[in-house]
């Protein structure tokens, strides 16, 4: 039984938007209930201001549970659009558009909720802290978010952006590329960004006069580990916007696709590698602030070196667009 | 000391009132649509968030098995309560998506402007 293209487009949004909430609900699912383990410690700690801590947990919570609501709002839109023009192309790009966000939701979710488990924490060791640990809290876990964002951004993109006019082969292959690329690179970006915000908020509960230093070296230490869903967003960027010649060639496909994977997956290690460091160097400000200089060279150093797989897989993966 | 309503209350009619402001000035200025879907967005934002802060405590005074109930149940509800204005703003044209979109994050927006916002001024006076 021959089944119609709609059909076809149908099913690929369909399936675009259970990919989109079912893998975005994972990163938020454990980020809020990481939260709400160390804020069981926390009251257990000290009970008396367990109201505070109630109150943090929730605060966190909403904003963990940012990165699902954006995978909610794509999958809603993927289930009830109307789509005029049904080809294979909007397919992929539909299916891309799912994929995007779901994989981009991973890291943000989990990610934020380590800012969030560590304020609860860090507020029952220093009740009067809490203030500044919550505002700590909330710009490491907003900063965490930026990847689930830009892969918001680009599932919109893939969602919207008219591509009727271009070849078959190879735009589907693009199209499902670069939804892979912001996708994937997301997860190590979000993850990486909240160890380093989760370590500020232990460190300004540990030592409430370095609060300042912590947050400078936080925030630096997170916008490194940010580049890799930067890298991916480009190579996205590029994989949607690059006119294509028609190819009938397998190969031809299967090199853009490729080059989304490429990015996509090499970007998670330098990501979570990168907020490793920073969490590190983070941690270590909170202790010896006097060493703040070395440690925040150092931490530059090593995420550098980190880097720098990240940016041979976006090499390789700009090869296989404008080489093969 | 502020309670865990009192938490609530504040964010949820902070981000009401800006939504409601921002809302008529976009309406006054003729984006009519962004104007009602920014509305609609935060009202659904409002609910999700005094849903969460409602839920939390009523998880706690109830055996395991129920706690666990309660808790799955408030997630399904809270994410499908969301979904509606989402599907309102694509098969109504008076509500922009993007106004809807921008909505249902307000809450997290306003915690975050608050908080910056703290921050800026305890900077400013040198409190930090």
């Amino acid at each position: 039984m021959a089944i119609e293209i709609e059909s076809w487009v149908k099913v690929a949004a369909f399936v675009g938007a259970g990919l989109s909430m079912g893998l975005g609900a994972i990163g938020a699912a454990i980020g809020e209930g990481f939260a709400a383990a160390k804020a069981n410690a926390a009251i257990s700690r000290n009970p008396g201001i367990s109201g505070d801590i109630f109150k943090l947990m929730l605060v966190g919570q909403a904003v963990a549970e940012t990165a699902a609501i954006f995978s909610l709002v794509i999958g809603i839109i993927l289930l009830f659009s109307n789509y005029s023009t049904a080809s294979i192309i909007s397919m992929a790009a539909l299916l891309g558009a799912g994929l995007c966000m779901g994989f981009g939701a991973i890291g943000s979710g989990v990610g934020s909720g380590y800012p969030a488990g560590e304020a609860c924490k860090g507020v029952a060791r220093q009740p009067e802290m809490r203030g500044r640990l919550t505002t700590n809290m909330l710009i490491g876990s907003a900063v965490s978010q930026t990847p689930a964002i830009f892969s918001m951004v680009v599932a919109f993109m893939l969602m919207f952006l008219n591509f009727s006019g271009a070849p078959l082969h190879p735009t589907s292959a693009a199209l499902l590329g670069a939804g892979l690329a912001t996708g994937l690179a997301s997860i190590g970006s979000g993850l990486g960004s909240g160890l380093a915000a989760g370590a500020s908020c232990e460190g300004s509960a540990r030592q409430p006069l370095n609060v300042g230093n912590i947050t400078v070296i936080m925030l630096v230490g997170q916008a490194v580990s940010q580049t890799p869903s930067i890298f991916g967003l480009l190579i996205s960027f590029v994989l949607m916007f690059k006119t294509y010649p028609s190819s009938e060639l397998l190969g031809a496909s299967m090199a853009l696709l490729s080059a989304g994977l490429c990015t996509g997956f090499g970007g998670i290690g330098p990501g979570v590698g990168n907020g490793m460091t920073a969490q590190s160097a983070v941690t270590w400000v909170a202790r010896n602030v006097r060493q703040e200089s070395v440690l925040m060279r150092s931490m530059l150093v090593g995420q550098a070196v980190s880097q720098s797989t990240a940016i041979y897989a976006m090499v390789i993966s700009l090869a296989l667009i404008f080489l093969i | 000391m502020e309670t865990l309503k009192q938490t609530r209350n504040r964010y949820c009619s902070a981000a009401m009132t800006a939504a409601i402001v921002i809302g008529l000035g976009l309406i006054i200025v003729d984006m009519r649509p962004m104007g009602k879907g920014l509305i609609l967005g935060t009202l659904f934002s409002v609910f999700n968030f005094i849903l969460m802060a409602q839920a939390l405590p009523l998880r706690m005074a109830h055996t395991k098995g129920k706690t666990l109930f309660y808790s799955l149940f408030s997630i399904f509800f809270r994410f499908s309560l969301m979904a509606v204005p989402l599907i309102i703003a694509l098969k109504v044209e008076n509500f922009a998506l993007i106004g809807v979109l921008i909505g249902l994050v307000a809450i997290q927006i306003m915690i975050l402007a608050d908080h910056v916002l703290s921050l800026f001024i305890s900077t400013r006076t040198g409190q930090v």
